[in-house]
């Protein structure tokens, strides 16, 4: 990021040949439009070229990831279907040595860990990273009371991360 | 289950981003007191990144994926190397030079700095590879100045500047944003984002091309920007 703060072109193509990937398969999930998932990836790249302050420290890819899915949410807005939550964009950076360690894992390795989560926990963590809901939004949908669908969302996250762990120290 | 425990079921909810504002805005405060909420946001977040890294397999075309399309890489390639090219390297001039020609080309057309603005914008302009053009287009008399209440627009040729003053910092976790508008358009399109500098005094060249801009405006937006404006701009100037 230091040499596209720098205006280094050649930079900044490396970067996003290293997370197009990601920008556009977090815009295709919460959007299911091609088209529009691209006019988010572009609109991605070309603010981070504009803009590279706006990266401050930590993990790149943890960064530009919300930045996509919340890119792609005001998408979601504009086709007036009212997405109510946002992923907070600073983040500290104590965690970044996990997160470095999940970026380089393939997205195909993470998915299938995702996959291995129960459904009553795996669902409302993708319905609501990539559905543009909130977790009452979630309730209403499953029937379920808010403190369940917290608790499970809560579940299921932490046994993510232990199986993303097992997997690295395996 | 306890109170606290609820409180890190929501610290869940608010790591994964599935939080309305009003409630986000109360667990974020919280996570500035509480030190298990802290520890378990940590240890949560890297399983969040992970839920949007398994998207990424979406885009992967070795695996039978819908993916962006090569031309969308040669889309944006092409303007930002047409923009690198525009832009000549800072370092073949010198900085001490370039430093204090800025401060004085800009405290003299906006006569709004003190000196601390000044540093800031020293700061700021010996970041920027565009120096010796900035002081260029903003001293040249075929320059064009727009003035609104709150600042002016300085156009000359395809570049555009934006300075402000008298603004307020904007809210915890927003930033300003330039919009602007082609002409033709009916929208406004999303421009950079900007914060001012402690004098409340803000200066910014906009990356558009100057030749086709109708109308540039200002607004509050969510740290990050956004793609359509989602609140009154504060400011908008019509060229």
């Amino acid at each position: 990021m230091d040499r596209v703060r720098a205006r280094d072109a050649d930079a900044f193509e490396a970067l996003y040949d290293q997370y197009h990937r990601l920008v556009y398969g977090v815009a295709f999930r919460v959007l299911s439009d091609a088209a529009a998932a691209e006019d988010v990836t572009q609109a991605v790249f070309l603010r981070i070229w504009s803009a590279p302050e706006l990266f401050r420290d930590g993990n790149f890819g943890a960064w530009v990831a919300r930045i996509a899915r919340n890119r792609a949410y005001d998408i979601v807005r504009s086709r007036n279907l009212h997405p109510q939550s946002e992923l907070p964009e600073t983040l500290p950076v104590e965690d970044a040595v996990d997160e470095t360690v999940i970026a380089n894992m393939s997205g195909e390795r993470v998915r299938l860990a995702l996959e291995q989560l129960p459904p009553e926990q795996r669902e409302p963590i993708e319905l609501g990273f990539f559905g543009g809901v909130t977790h009452d939004q979630i309730a209403r949908t499953t029937g379920l009371p808010l403190g369940t669908i917290k608790t499970r969302i809560r579940t299921g996250l932490r046994r993510l991360r232990a199986a993303l762990q097992e997997t690295v120290t395996v | 289950m306890t109170p606290h425990d609820e409180l890190l079921d929501s610290v869940a909810a608010y790591a994964l981003g599935v939080l309305p504002p009003s409630e986000a805005a109360g667990v974020e405060a919280h996570l500035q007191t509480c030190a298990q909420c802290q520890a378990e946001y940590r240890e949560l977040r890297p399983a969040v990144t992970a839920v949007a890294y398994s998207a990424e397999a979406c885009a992967d075309p070795t695996a039978g994926a819908v993916a962006a399309s090569p031309l969308l890489k040669a889309r944006i390639m092409r303007r930002v190397r047409a923009e690198a090219a525009s832009r000549p390297s800072s370092r073949r001039y010198s900085p001490a030079y370039a430093l204090a020609a800025a401060c004085l080309a800009i405290a003299i057309i906006t006569g709004l700095m003190d000196l601390s603005l000044s540093r800031r914008l020293n700061r700021e302009l010996a970041q920027s590879a565009a120096q010796t053009q900035t002081i260029a287009d903003l001293t040249a008399a075929d320059s064009r100045r727009y003035h609104f209440s709150d600042g002016m627009v300085v156009m000359r040729a395809d570049r555009v500047y934006l300075m402000m003053h008298d603004m307020h910092a904007p809210p915890p976790g927003h930033v300003y944003q330039a919009w602007t508008l082609a002409h033709g358009a009916k929208r406004m399109a999303p421009s950079m984002t900007f914060a001012p500098g402690n004098g409340g005094v803000a200066f910014v060249r906009l990356p558009e091309s100057a030749t086709n801009i109708a109308a540039i405006a200002v607004s509050v937006e969510p740290d990050g920007g956004s793609l359509q404006p989602t609140t009154k701009p504060i400011a908008v100037v019509r060229i």
